[in-house]
C-alpha cells in the first residue's frame, strides 16, 4: 500500500468562487443552460502579457490554477509537476483541426497545435517555475486525475519531497453540443441546487481546474491529508461494495463523517450511489458535490479540493448548506466516490 | 509643375509599399493577437524580434503561415526566413519581389 500525503497548498478555478475571496461564504452559482462555465480569474497577475495573448483558455486556466497553488508555498519548485486531463484544450484541438480542412493541410498555425498537446500546461508550468524534474500528464478519461494522484504517492514514496498534482478541464460550445446529441446533458430547466434529485437521463456539463501542492512528511500548513486512492473499472454494484470495504479496510476502517459523492442527476447510473448510501451508517453526511462543478472527466479533483475545504474549515460551505443544514463537527475524515458514465469509478479518502 | 512619367511610376510603386506595409501590420496584429498594439506603433524598420516586438521562434512560424495563406508565397529555407523576417520592411519588400516576379 502506498504512503499517504499532506496537502500543503490549493487552488481550484471553478464555477464557483472558489479563485479570488472566501469560497465558503460565497452562494451558490447555477446555470440556466445546463453548462456550468468557469469563473475566469484576472490572469494578468500570474502571466505576463507577451505569453498570454498567445495561450488558449484552458492553458490560462491550468497555468493560473497551478501558479496560485505554488506562489507563497513552501515548495514554488516542486519535485515533481503530475496533472490529469480527459481531453486537454479542447479548444485548441477544434482550431487546429479547422484548419486542416479549410487550409487542405496545408499553412496551418503552430499555436493551436502545441496548446492542443495534452503537456502544454504541464511544459508551461515548469517553464514558469524553471522545474526540470519529473513532469507527467495521465490522459485515462475518468481515472486521469486519479492516476495522477497515485503517481504523486508513487513519486513521493521513491523518495520526492513535494509533488504539485492537478487537473485542468475545458467544455467547448461545439463540444457540449455533440455531447448533447448523444445524451450527456439534460434537457430543459434543471433543479441544479438538488440535481442528485434529478431522476430523469444525462447530466449537466462542467469544466474546472485544481492543483495541490503535496508533501511525503508533513511541512509547514498540512491542510489535510490524502490517505489513499482507489480505481475500479466498470464493476457491478456487488463488487463496488467490496472494493470499498477492502479500500477502508487497508485504511483502518475509519469513521466517515462527510461522504461527497459526484452523483450527477443521471438516472443511468444512480443505482451505483444509491447500493453505496446504504453502506454508510446514518451518522455519515452524504453530500454530492456535482451541482457545483457539472460533470467532467476530472470532476473528482474539484471534490478533492472541496474535501480539504471542509477539512480546513471543519463545516459546510454556504454553497453546500441547502442540502444539509445540520453543522459537522470534528470532521476527521471525508471520502470521495466518483464515478465517470458510469465506467470508471474511484474512492478519494482525506483525513484531517 | 510637369510630373515625368517616371516620377508617376515612382510614386505608385511608393504607395503600393506604404499600402503593403499598413496591411502587413494590421495582419501582423491580428495573427499574433498582439493586444494593446496598433499599426502606428510599429515601426517599418525596427527589428520584430528580439527588441521592437519582442517576438519569439513560435511568432516567426506564425508569420511563415501569414504569409503562405495571404500572399501564396512559401518561405523554404529557414536562413532565408530569418532575413525576410527582420521587419515589416523586409517582410514588405519580400512580398513585392515575389509578387513582381
Amino acid at each position: 500500500m502506498l504512503n499517504k500525503c499532506y496537502i500543503q497548498a490549493t487552488s481550484a478555478i471553478s464555477p464557483q468562487h472558489t479563485f479570488e475571496g472566501e469560497f465558503h461564504t460565497q452562494p451558490f452559482v447555477a446555470s440556466t443552460r445546463n453548462l456550468l462555465n468557469v469563473i475566469e480569474p484576472n490572469y494578468s497577475g500570474f502571466i505576463s502579457p507577451n505569453n498570454l495573448r498567445r495561450m488558449s483558455r484552458l492553458l490560462k486556466i491550468g497555468q493560473t490554477a497551478a501558479l496560485k497553488c505554488l506562489v507563497g508555498s513552501e515548495f514554488p519548485v516542486p519535485g515533481a509537476i503530475i496533472t490529469g486531463t480527459g481531453k486537454g484544450s479542447l479548444h485548441d484541438t477544434e482550431k487546429f483541426l479547422k484548419n486542416i480542412r479549410e487550409y487542405e493541410e496545408t499553412a496551418l498555425n503552430p499555436t493551436p497545435f502545441i496548446q492542443s498537446t495534452y503537456n502544454a500546461v504541464n511544459g508551461l508550468i515548469a517553464l514558469q517555475q524553471k522545474c526540470t524534474s519529473y513532469n507527467n500528464t495521465f490522459v485515462h478519461r475518468g481515472f486521469s486525475f486519479e492516476s495522477a494522484l497515485q503517481d504523486t504517492l508513487m513519486q513521493l514514496q521513491e523518495g520526492v519531497e513535494s509533488v504539485l498534482v492537478g487537473s485542468f478541464e475545458e467544455m467547448s460550445e461545439e463540444h457540449f453540443y455533440i455531447k448533447g446529441r448523444i445524451g450527456h446533458w439534460k434537457e430543459g430547466a434543471t433543479n441544479e441546487t438538488f440535481l442528485a434529485d434529478n431522476q430523469t437521463t444525462g447530466s449537466i456539463a462542467g469544466e474546472g481546474s485544481a492543483y495541490f501542492l503535496v508533501t511525503a512528511k508533513p511541512a509547514s500548513r498540512n491542510l489535510a491529508v490524502i490517505e489513499g486512492v482507489e480505481m475500479v473499472y466498470k464493476p457491478t454494484t456487488e463488487q463496488l461494495g467490496n472494493r470499498l470495504q477492502k479500500f477502508l479496510a487497508q485504511h483502518g476502517n475509519p469513521t466517515i463523517d462527510v461522504l461527497l459523492t459526484g452523483e450527477n442527476g443521471d438516472a443511468n447510473f444512480a443505482h451505483y450511489y444509491q447500493y453505496l448510501h446504504q453502506q454508510f451508517s446514518p451518522s455519515t453526511t452524504i453530500i454530492p458535490f456535482k451541482q457545483l462543478c457539472g460533470e467532467y472527466d476530472t470532476a473528482s479533483s474539484f471534490a478533492t479540493w472541496l474535501a480539504t475545504e471542509i477539512l480546513v474549515h471543519q463545516s459546510l460551505p454556504l454553497s453546500l448548506q441547502a442540502y444539509n443544514t445540520a453543522s459537522l463537527q470534528n470532521v476527521q475524515h471525508v471520502l470521495i466516490y466518483n464515478n465517470f458514465m458510469g465506467e470508471q469509478h474511484s474512492f478519494i479518502l482525506l483525513s484531517k | 509643375m510637369i510630373i515625368s512619367t517616371e516620377e508617376t511610376k515612382k510614386g505608385l510603386t511608393y504607395n503600393i509599399m506604404e499600402a503593403l506595409k499598413q496591411q502587413l501590420k494590421e495582419q501582423i496584429i491580428e495573427a499574433l493577437n498582439l493586444q494593446d498594439t496598433k499599426p502606428s506603433d510599429i515601426d517599418d524598420n525596427a527589428p520584430l524580434f528580439g527588441e521592437g516586438l519582442g517576438l519569439d521562434s513560435i511568432d516567426s512560424l506564425e508569420l511563415m503561415v501569414l504569409l503562405e495563406r495571404n500572399y501564396k508565397i512559401k518561405v523554404e529555407d529557414p536562413r532565408e526566413g530569418r532575413k525576410i523576417l527582420q521587419s515589416v520592411q523586409s517582410m514588405a519588400e519580400f512580398i513585392q519581389s515575389k509578387q513582381v516576379a
